[in-house]
């Protein structure tokens, strides 16, 4: 009788835990990656939805090269001391000559090889895959990259899905 | 361990793993500050044209420069010494760039000499130091106190030292290398009156003998050499090339070749010779060629009468068939080309043997012929007994006669103890290096004025041996310098100006670089105007300047007054019944002549022959082994006349019983962590003084004996022991 019982409770106990870890799995858990917390307040709402700033200009890169490039933090500087935009934190790092350590949102892992200008002369929009940044704060990634999500489009869009398209 | 403790520690462990998969896998992304020249696209490589200084041979290379960081290396397709082939030596030149121990700006010695104690400077500072010591002599009178050791330099840096030392009024310039082809300059000009080095045009062969030239892994041009054997092997439809080797030991080349015979060390001219009159004495031989070169072939016969097959036979420890064999097919097979190397010239009769073996060349009538051997196109003039000029400088250095030393390079480490450099050089009073690491020179020296990694570095690289065209490669800063160094040909020029004008008049240029826009200027000449700076660029782009203009050079003809070829019987050091066995000492692929051995790639890379990482070792045959009591990995005690070191076994089948072998390049004092202490260096073995001889170089006449201390070798290999030499297939 004894014995059945603690057999029950093992049972039911690692049934438990197996669940557990499952749901840990499948359940978008990750928000801390999916949003992470930046050095900075920056907004992409405000930069490239209020002031209407072309996601280009200072991902510059994006169109001519397989990354998309972040603004040196010299660029910044452009705007920012001037028409009123002081930003103590900004100046700060200018100051002491350190790059902002921005956390990423979006990686791909080593072995995918996903070409930005390739997507871009192709005529898709940043907002297919970084969403609509003018509109979500802080910035969220939204889609998991994974390789089905990846094919999904291909498929759609009728480009090649050799193996070697990607990993190269 | 108590079984709770046990508990707890592992549940620790457990719960600290699962913790830190919650922690986000989140990289970070780091800006530029300023965002990056124009013409650099993160993300998008750029690829520079350069040239590779690491050995002499000088190939092209391209180098793939991603944000502004040298990232690959290649060969350079249209460079024609190495065809857009490069060896893992110049693979690995990224790694001197990168180097964490490289020297980051001027050093000034702080503990006593030796002790590797530094302190930082300023350029000011270094060059204040060094002018210095520099009017001290000019204002003593005494200018022929400075001495400048370098490796042989060619080019535009080979001017601008020679410049240097002459304006300065000192005659000691020794251009040493352990590995350089003096002797085969040396045997040309006796023979052919003609110094350039030989181009052996393997690709159109269809009969190749090697006496001793490792071509594949370092003999005057491996990559070049390596890819015209890819050639003559199965480059051509119809025909496979023939190949065979001569020599003691099984190198890579010779593992590649159709037959191996191992002769006995220092026999391999009497051979040749012995081959040269079965040829005579069958008519075999070319008539055209004895007409060309005003030779009569009974006179030679009667001069090579001597080597009958019996005695050559007995010298050289090969079967009499096997050796009427291999001088048929070598005369019947036209073309055929002989190849002398270092193995043989490295014995103390090797000038006259490597004579002998280029009279092979012409008895089958390959001098001047495709498939045969030309005079090299890169005209070179250069010293023909640079070992007699370091042996002179090392009389004047003990004589207290030196005050200020020049040196680039690792002298201390690539010359052999027995020279008496190392102990000449510590008593010279100021001793400058220019090396970009505190390699074994550097240790001892009293200023440090670190150089340009090959990489951040301006010159012009004319490479050796690697065909009938004029070639010359040009090397260009492919990444703005990573620490504060200085090109050793911009510290000359300045240290001149520092001098004073009469000193700075031969040197009218700015910096080396406008210099070396003005000897490439002269060496474009009438032919085009090299007025603008888009020619400049356009040898930049390129890699340099490649002629395939054919401008027919004086081809070889015998001379006259040459003599016929007598190697003498050779000599070794070391008594036959105290030491028994010949020691060979052999460019390790990886290392050259040890300026290989800081770089970790090629520490890890496997000898192709062994596959031992990271150390040195003794090869030795089976059998000595077993009658000696030695298995494969122990640790044995190598002693010669001058020294003795301990190093672990490999036991190799493909070297003669009377033989043993050691890779040159380690053994280092200093040379940064990756070489540092590891392994030994067989250069303290090698007697320069052989009873009854000059000094030569003949670094593989001494003998040795060897004697197991313990099983403890510690040897790493990467494959089985015996995996990549099957020793069945192997018979000696």
């Amino acid at each position: 009788m004894k014995k059945s019982w603690l057999i029950g409770g093992f049972v039911v106990a690692v049934g438990a835990i197996v669940t557990g870890v499952a749901m840990l799995y499948s359940l978008p858990l990750d928000f801390s990656e999916r949003a992470p917390v930046q050095p900075l307040m920056f907004s992409h709402k405000l930069h490239a939805g209020v002031d209407g700033i072309h996601c280009l200009f200072c991902h510059r890169y994006a169109a001519k090269s397989p990354v998309a490039g972040l603004p040196a933090v010299s660029f910044c500087m452009t705007c920012h001391p001037r028409f009123g935009l002081e930003i103590k934190e900004l100046e700060a790092y200018v100051r002491d000559r350190k790059p902002i350590p921005w956390v990423r949102v979006y990686s791909l892992p080593d072995h995918v090889y996903f070409p930005h200008m390739m997507h871009i002369r192709a005529g898709l929009v940043c907002a297919t895959c970084h969403g609509d940044v003018t509109a979500i704060e802080p910035l969220t990634r939204f889609v998991d990259l994974k390789m089905g999500w990846c094919l999904g489009c291909h498929r759609q869009k009728k480009v090649s899905i050799d193996c070697w398209t990607c990993h190269v | 361990m108590k079984r709770r403790t046990f508990l707890q520690l592992g549940a620790m462990t457990a719960a600290t793993a699962v913790l830190d998969g919650c922690r986000p896998a989140n990289e970070k992304l780091i800006p530029y500050l300023v965002p990056p020249d124009e013409g650099v696209t993160p993300g998008k490589a750029n690829y520079y044209a350069s040239a590779c200084r690491f050995c002499p041979a000088g190939c092209g290379i391209l180098v793939r420069v991603s944000e502004g960081r040298a990232k690959k290396i290649e060969g350079n397709p249209d460079h024609p010494v190495n065809r857009g082939k490069l060896c893992a030596r110049g693979q690995s030149i990224l790694q001197e760039l990168y180097h964490p121990d490289r020297v980051p700006q001027p050093l000034k010695r702080s503990g006593p000499q030796g002790s590797g104690k530094f302190t930082p400077i300023s350029w000011e500072e270094g060059l204040a130091i060094l002018t210095e010591q520099l009017k001290t002599l000019q204002r003593e009178q005494a200018t022929d106190w400075l001495a400048l050791v370098t490796p042989q330099l060619r080019g535009t840096l080979a001017e601008v030292a020679a410049s240097f030392m002459r304006s300065f009024g000192s005659p000691h310039h020794v251009s040493f290398d352990l590995l350089s082809p003096d002797w085969l300059k040396l045997a040309n000009s006796r023979s052919f009156g003609n110094q350039s080095l030989p181009w052996y045009d393997l690709a159109e062969t269809r009969y190749l003998i090697s006496f001793g030239a490792d071509f594949v892994e370092s003999h005057l041009s491996p990559v070049h050499y390596g890819h015209a054997f890819g050639q003559m092997r199965q480059g051509r439809d119809t025909v496979r090339g023939h190949f065979t080797y001569v020599g003691g030991r099984m190198s890579l080349t010779a593992a590649s070749a159709d037959r191996w015979l191992p002769a006995r060390p220092g026999s391999e001219g009497a051979l040749a010779l012995g081959m040269a009159r079965l040829l005579l004495a069958d008519s075999l031989y070319d008539n055209a060629a004895f007409a060309a070169n005003g030779l009569r072939p009974e006179t030679l016969l009667k001069a090579l009468e001597r080597y009958d097959l019996p005695m050559v036979a007995q010298l050289s420890g090969l079967s009499q068939d096997v050796i009427v064999e291999v001088a048929r097919e070598f005369a019947t097979t036209r073309p055929a080309v002989a190849m002398a190397g270092e193995t043989v010239a490295f014995q103390t009769n090797g000038a006259e043997s490597v004579r002998a073996i280029q009279l092979l060349n012409l008895l089958s009538g390959s001098l001047n012929r495709p498939g045969g051997v030309y005079p090299d196109g890169g005209a070179m003039a250069g010293p023909e007994n640079s070992f007699g000029d370091l042996l002179s400088l090392v009389e004047v250095m003990r004589r207290d006669r030196i005050r200020v030393a020049l040196i680039h390079g690792d002298p201390v480490h690539a010359i052999p103890q027995t020279t008496g450099f190392r102990e000449a050089l510590a008593r010279v009073p100021f001793i400058v290096s220019f090396s970009t690491i505190l390699d074994d020179t550097a240790m001892q020296a009293d200023l440090v004025l670190p150089d340009h990694a090959c990489l951040e570095s301006w010159g012009d690289v004319v490479p050796l041996s690697s065909g009938r065209d004029k070639a010359i490669g040009l090397m260009q800063p492919v990444v703005t310098p990573v620490f504060d160094t200085r090109q050793f040909p911009d510290v000359l020029l300045a240290t001149a100006k520092r001098l004073g004008s009469r000193m700075a008049a031969p040197f009218p240029h700015e910096s080396y670089l406008e210099m070396l826009k003005g000897t490439m200027a002269k060496r474009l000449g009438a032919r085009s105007g090299f007025d603008s700076e888009t020619t400049w660029v356009d040898l930049l782009r390129r890699g340099g300047l490649f002629e395939t203009s054919r401008e027919q050079g004086k081809g070889y003809r015998w001379v006259a007054a040459a003599t016929v070829p007598a190697p003498a019987e050779p000599r070794f050091a070391g008594d036959e019944k105290e030491f028994p066995l010949h020691l060979q000492v052999y460019t390790s692929p990886a290392f050259h002549d040890g300026r290989g051995a800081p770089l970790p790639w090629l520490q890890q890379l496997p000898d192709p022959m062994s596959t031992v990482v990271w150390d040195s070792w003794v090869e030795i045959n089976p059998k000595t082994a077993a009658g000696l009591g030695i298995k494969f990995g122990d640790l044995v005690e190598v002693t010669s006349p001058p020294g003795s070191i301990r190093l672990p076994a490999v036991i190799y089948p493909g070297i003669r019983p009377d033989m043993v072998a050691i890779p040159l390049g380690q053994g280092h004092q200093g040379g940064g962590r990756y070489a540092m202490g590891r392994g030994v260096n067989p250069l303290d073995l090698v007697a320069v003084k052989i009873d009854g001889e000059q000094p030569q170089p003949a670094w593989n006449a001494t003998r040795v004996r060897v004697t197991r201390i313990s099983e403890k070798g510690k040897l790493v290999t990467v494959g089985h022991p015996e995996g990549s030499f099957r020793s069945e297939l192997i018979e000696i």
